[in-house]
């Protein structure tokens, strides 16, 4: 499947909307949430070999195919409870945790473990990147799974922190994030 | 050649035995397509799907198999579901955040679990009417009640706790620590022990519920959600493992994983206890596992989200 993307920057872009409500959002502990998980599942076709598809995004700690990340920073390289902190434009942080991660199938699987909400809309967020050979045995297909709840953890929620403004903005993002990483591959910079 | 028919024919009686175990049935709970699935467990076919709303999660198929009764968090409701001619036959407005959802051996009370208010509400089946309140710990979320219908408990997530209720008294007449974050909880067919699946801290609470404590932990797989009971093993769906960890109920230790779909989470023994099926949340499948040779023997597609949170396989026979 191939997507199609619009032009604003996805982070920047939850960073404005969020923020208005930040102040009056309800920040509960990390692991309270909403009722219903979401899941968001987007793919590209990269005319590229899976080999280097996998290259260029299966390093943990280097998350700079992704446009708002100007900084990776962890520990433990991809081993599993590998740390990463990532910064975005704008200075704001997502740290996450490595859980699952196996070269030869071209998969590895984090979550988020601390966020704010004003930065991403999601609580309890979990991802999967994969890397297979396309149908067509040219390219590589490159699959970015999400599992999250939404960011307000409560009955309710503002229209800002909902479910749909939680699928919206994880979907934005991969889809700019799958956009990007196939220019850079394809352009070969 | 000989080896071929020989493979066949074992095929055929594996076909066999699965075709005339006891007729049973799987509501499963769709959570983003917003329905109700039933599945014919002799056939693996999907033989009816019943529009809920709201979000339905919870589930709890009455002993005498008359009534589903499915929870709707966004709704506010547990909508009643008659089992047999699949049709919606009642809503009861309950407020609050319902999830968790059991009901007692008779058939005659249900008990909900508000997700937000440290609170479980009590519902007579036959006015189907919310007639009272149970103060419980934070978050409650898995509910189970004793075989004897005498007590209740509520695994109260936020508090690392569960409650037990007497059913007669309503009241939380003790409270037992166990692992981090205890979301689904299960009752043995004897009563006497309970199991925590604990997602903070990725293992299995074990409960003597006559002593209300803890009297073992065992490991699991990432993200525990609940437990099934079943010859002498527990299986556990591990969440963010895609596994189905199985241990020894004597003994409280690992036995294997089991690959099922992504994102497992409810999960229940069939009747007659040769198998396990559990709802995988991502792949929007049912793994049906074969509960003695301890491998997946089947898969059927569900809606969107499934979740099957509570008691969710009903006898026809």
């Amino acid at each position: 499947m191939r997507v199609t993307i619009g032009r604003r920057t996805v982070m920047g872009a939850v960073l404005t909307a969020a923020g208005a409500v930040a102040l009056t959002a309800a920040f509960g502990p990390a692991w309270a949430h909403g009722p219903t998980r979401q899941k968001v599942r987007e793919s590209i076709e990269i005319n590229a070999p899976p080999a280097k598809v996998w290259a260029a995004i299966g390093n943990f700690q280097d998350m700079s195919w992704l446009p708002p990340v100007t900084k990776t920073e962890g520990e433990k390289g991809n081993e599993i409870e590998a740390t990463r902190r990532l910064t975005l434009t704008g200075g704001a942080t997502v740290d996450e945790e490595l859980y699952k991660f196996d070269a030869a199938a071209m998969t590895y699987s984090y979550r988020i473990t601390k966020v704010d909400v004003k930065v991403l809309p999601v609580t309890n967020y979990s991802s999967t990147l994969t890397v297979t050979p396309s149908a067509d045995g040219k390219g590589a297909t490159l699959e970015w799974a999400g599992a999250f709840y939404r960011g307000f953890p409560n009955n309710d929620p503002p229209p800002e922190l909902s479910d749909e403004a939680a699928v919206k903005a994880v979907k934005g993002l991969y889809q700019a994030g799958l956009e990007a990483l196939k220019k850079k591959i394809e352009s070969g910079s | 050649m000989r080896a071929r028919i020989l493979a066949a024919l074992a095929a055929s009686l594996c076909a066999a035995s699965i075709g005339s175990a006891s007729a049973e049935e799987a509501f499963v709970t769709n959570q983003l397509s917003d329905d109700l699935m039933v599945v014919d467990l002799a056939t693996s076919r999907s033989v009816a799907t019943i529009p809920i709303g709201g979000k339905p999660a919870g589930v709890a198929v009455s002993a005498d198999g008359r009534f589903a009764y499915v929870t709707s968090p966004d709704a506010k409701a547990v909508t009643v579901v008659d089992a047999a001619t699949r049709q919606v036959s009642g809503r009861i407005e309950v407020g609050g955040g319902p999830l968790g959802i059991a009901v007692t051996p008779d058939g005659k009370t249900l008990y909900v679990a508000d997700w937000y208010a440290a609170a479980v509400r009590v519902i007579d089946t036959a006015s189907r009417s919310v007639t009272a309140s149970i103060a419980v710990g934070a978050s409650p979320s898995g509910l189970a009640v004793t075989p004897d219908g005498r007590l209740l408990l509520s695994a109260d997530r936020d508090d690392d706790s569960v409650s037990v209720v007497d059913t007669a008294t309503r009241e939380r007449r003790a409270t037992i620590k166990v692992g981090t974050r205890p979301f689904g909880v299960t009752i043995d067919a004897e009563g006497k022990r309970a199991y925590t699946a604990n997602v903070g801290s990725n293992d299995v609470s074990v409960i003597d519920i006559a002593a209300s404590q803890e009297i073992g932990r065992v490991p699991v797989g990432m993200r525990p959600y609940a437990v099934a009971l079943t010859q002498g093993r527990g299986f556990v769906t591990d969440q963010y493992g895609g596994t189905v960890s199985v241990f020894d109920l004597a003994t409280l230790k690992p036995v294997k994983r089991i690959n099922v779909g992504d994102y497992p989470e409810g999960i229940n023994a069939t009747a007659d206890g040769k198998r396990v099926i559990v709802a995988c949340w991502e792949s929007n499948t049912l793994s049906i596992i074969d509960a003695t040779e301890l491998k997946v023997i089947g898969e059927v597609k569900t809606g969107d989200g499934p979740r099957a949170f509570g008691a969710f396989l009903r006898r026809t026979e």
